[in-house]
């Protein structure tokens, strides 16, 4: 396998002093599984949470590299609620396998938004992860938990899905495939 | 790892001076300052023109040196910042190290350090982008996009590394040279060539290769040679060269050893592209002599015209030049992903095997004026591209100045320039000339320097 990376990525190691820049398209791991919909059911006066978990796979070798940067670039989710009023966000939680980020701090939180009635709302998530979950994405292998949280204040339930439609993590390596 | 890749490294370093010894005939400071031209019958050009043979040996032919011997401030210099004995620990040499730049390796051993390097060779730098998705992975090389050859790329060459000269007579003569051929030649598939020359994305459950063919022999050729003057000038046979001269050389090859190894080295992907280990490809067959002496005929011809101050001259070398190896074995190395092993498998043993020099073309054509200008050019061709080099010297007094042009295999224009000075018999010559390390398209600049002895 690592005979196999190098080949794939000695041109990286042709770029000298450049950088790798890695564009991680973590919606397409999601997409068509149903992991890419988080369903909530919010009781009155309460708050809930919902999380779908998955794992990405990403270049082997980079374990010698350094990380200058790590960003969403490009997130977007849609609130399909179908009825309450009330509010969600988003958390997402990084680690290097899947028990590990439900205990993991959140690397990123999108502040709530509000929800009422049957409506769609678009959400976008972006933000900059670097410093928080560098070492993650040196590895071969990485889980992602995106933690949909809701409040309710009102008197019926709150009920809807989040349906996540893009997820690209930019990610900036001072590169050193061997 | 590391011990493969010094040892590697090293072996191509020996080759490699081979290479620019044969690209540029000598390591004549001279030469270089007049962009890597050979100047016929002062030149070293006879060792690739028989009937250059046949032309008097003139001493002082308008500043041409008896020897030239190299100053090797690159090697001095290179060795300094690489010790020999911590080679393995080199960053250079070393792929562990943070250091370690492949492209700056294949530079260094394209562009030996023999001589001083004014300006190294760049190893390029700038930035690569991927985009990974759970079935697709494109790689934007950007500026390193240059460097994915559309063809067949390589390198390789015929050197006659030694040339000893026997006894003659009567234009005669019997000799042995030593000659190094190596050719390695590689291709990517359509697929690879796709996702690293266009950022095309790696897909899943395809075939992504490059397809290598490297071929390396030597050994020593026994020659007797023929060279004569075929008419005379105006003022008969010792008053001057002018003339034409033809020469023919017939080589009896005896091959010290050879290898081959041919086939494709990959890797296969897997559904999804990132997700599924891809499956490496390998699958390599190595021929190798296990008896020295394989034989075979081969020949030289060559003619050459001067006439008073100008002179021109074409030969052709190792026509038909094929080696019959008697006893050889041929290997068959396959990965299987069953396991992970590599198996090797003796197809088959003790048996006779053929392999070719490639033909070398070599033009030449220089004017000496009485006014101390000598102007030459010439094209050499063996088997990897065209060079030209077209040269020209100035002598005032003690003084030279020099320059030329020449276009490398790569069809790169190229430069050089530089003087001289003499002192009696004696002669300290500086040139400078550029050229284009193999997987670079910028140019290097390097310092020759050479003591002349006239």
């Amino acid at each position: 396998m690592k005979a196999c990376a190098a080949a794939l990525l000695v041109c990286v190691a042709a770029c000298g002093q450049g950088k790798a820049i890695f564009n991680v398209d973590v919606y397409s791991y999601m997409a068509g599984t149903g992991k890419d919909t988080i369903q909530y059911f919010i009781p009155p006066a309460t708050s809930d949470s919902a999380s779908t978990v998955l794992k990405v796979s990403l270049p082997p070798g980079f374990g010698s590299s350094s990380v200058d940067s790590v960003k969403i670039t490009t997130g977007n989710a849609d609130l399909l609620n179908a009825g309450g009023t009330g509010s969600i966000g988003f958390s997402l939680y990084f680690a290097a396998d899947s028990a590990g980020t439900y205990t993991a701090p959140a690397a990123l939180s999108i502040p709530s938004t509000a929800v009422s009635g049957p409506d769609t709302v678009a959400v976008a998530i972006t933000g900059d992860l670097s410093g928080i979950v560098d070492s993650l994405f040196k590895q071969n292998v990485l889980w992602v938990r995106i933690q949909a949280k809701g409040t309710n204040g009102g008197a019926t339930l709150v009920s809807g899905k989040g349906v996540l439609t893009a997820l690209l993590i930019r990610v900036v390596l001072q590169d050193k495939v061997f | 790892m590391r011990i493969g890749v010094v040892a590697f490294a090293l072996v191509l370093l020996v080759l490699a001076p081979v290479r620019a010894a044969h690209a540029q005939f000598s390591f004549d400071a001279r030469r270089f300052g007049m962009g890597g031209v050979s100047l016929g019958r002062d030149g070293s050009v006879s060792r690739f023109n028989p009937a250059y043979r046949a032309v008097k040996k003139r001493s002082g032919l308008n500043g041409a040196p008896k020897i030239s011997i190299p100053i090797p401030l690159g090697l001095v210099d290179f060795l300094q910042q690489h010790p020999l004995g911590r080679l393995r620990y080199d960053p250079m040499f070393n792929p562990d190290s943070a250091g370690f730049n492949p492209i700056a390796l294949m530079n260094l051993i394209t562009s030996p350090p023999i001589f001083y390097d004014l300006k190294k060779p760049p190893a390029p730098t700038n930035d690569v982008e991927f985009t990974i998705g759970k079935n697709a992975f494109v790689m934007d090389l950007g500026q390193a996009q240059v460097l994915i050859p559309e063809q067949e790329f390589g390198l390789g060459s015929t050197s006659r590394v030694l040339d000893i000269p026997g006894p003659g007579f009567a234009g005669f003569h019997a000799g042995v040279m030593w000659f190094l051929n190596y050719d390695i030649g590689m291709t990517l598939d359509d697929s690879l060539r796709r996702v690293l020359k266009e950022a095309d994305s790696v897909r899943a459950n395809s075939v992504y290769s490059v397809r290598a063919d490297a071929l390396g022999q030597s050994g020593i050729a026994p020659t007797l040679s023929y060279s004569g003057r075929l008419t005379h000038g105006a003022g008969g046979a010792d008053s001057s060269d002018d003339g034409v001269y033809l020469g023919g050389a017939a080589h009896y090859y005896l091959g010290a050893g050879y290898a081959r190894g041919q086939g494709p080295a990959g890797f296969v992907t897997g559904t999804p592209v990132f997700g599924t280990a891809p499956t490496p490809l390998l699958d390599d067959t190595v021929w190798t002599s296990n008896k020295a002496f394989a034989t075979g005929f081969g020949g030289d011809v060559g003619v050459a015209w001067i006439s008073g101050p100008f002179e021109v001259g074409f030969g052709v070398n190792d026509i038909g030049a094929t080696l019959s190896w008697s006893d050889t074995k041929v290997q068959r190395f396959r990965y299987f992903s069953a396991g992970d092993s590599l198996s090797t498998e003796l197809v088959a043993n003790h048996v006779p095997t053929r392999t070719k020099l490639p033909i070398t073309y070599v033009a030449n054509s220089a004017i000496r004026m009485g006014t101390g200008t000598t102007v030459g050019g010439d094209v050499v061709n063996s088997g990897r591209g065209t060079v030209i080099h077209v040269g020209v010297e100035q002598r005032y007094t003690v003084f030279a100045i020099r320059g030329g042009v020449s276009r490398d295999q790569r069809k790169h224009m190229q430069f050089g320039f530089g003087g001289g000075l003499r002192f009696g018999g004696l002669g300290l010559d500086v040139g400078f000339w550029t050229h284009s390390p193999s997987l670079s398209e910028k140019r290097a600049m390097t310092m020759a320097t050479s003591i002349s002895i006239y």
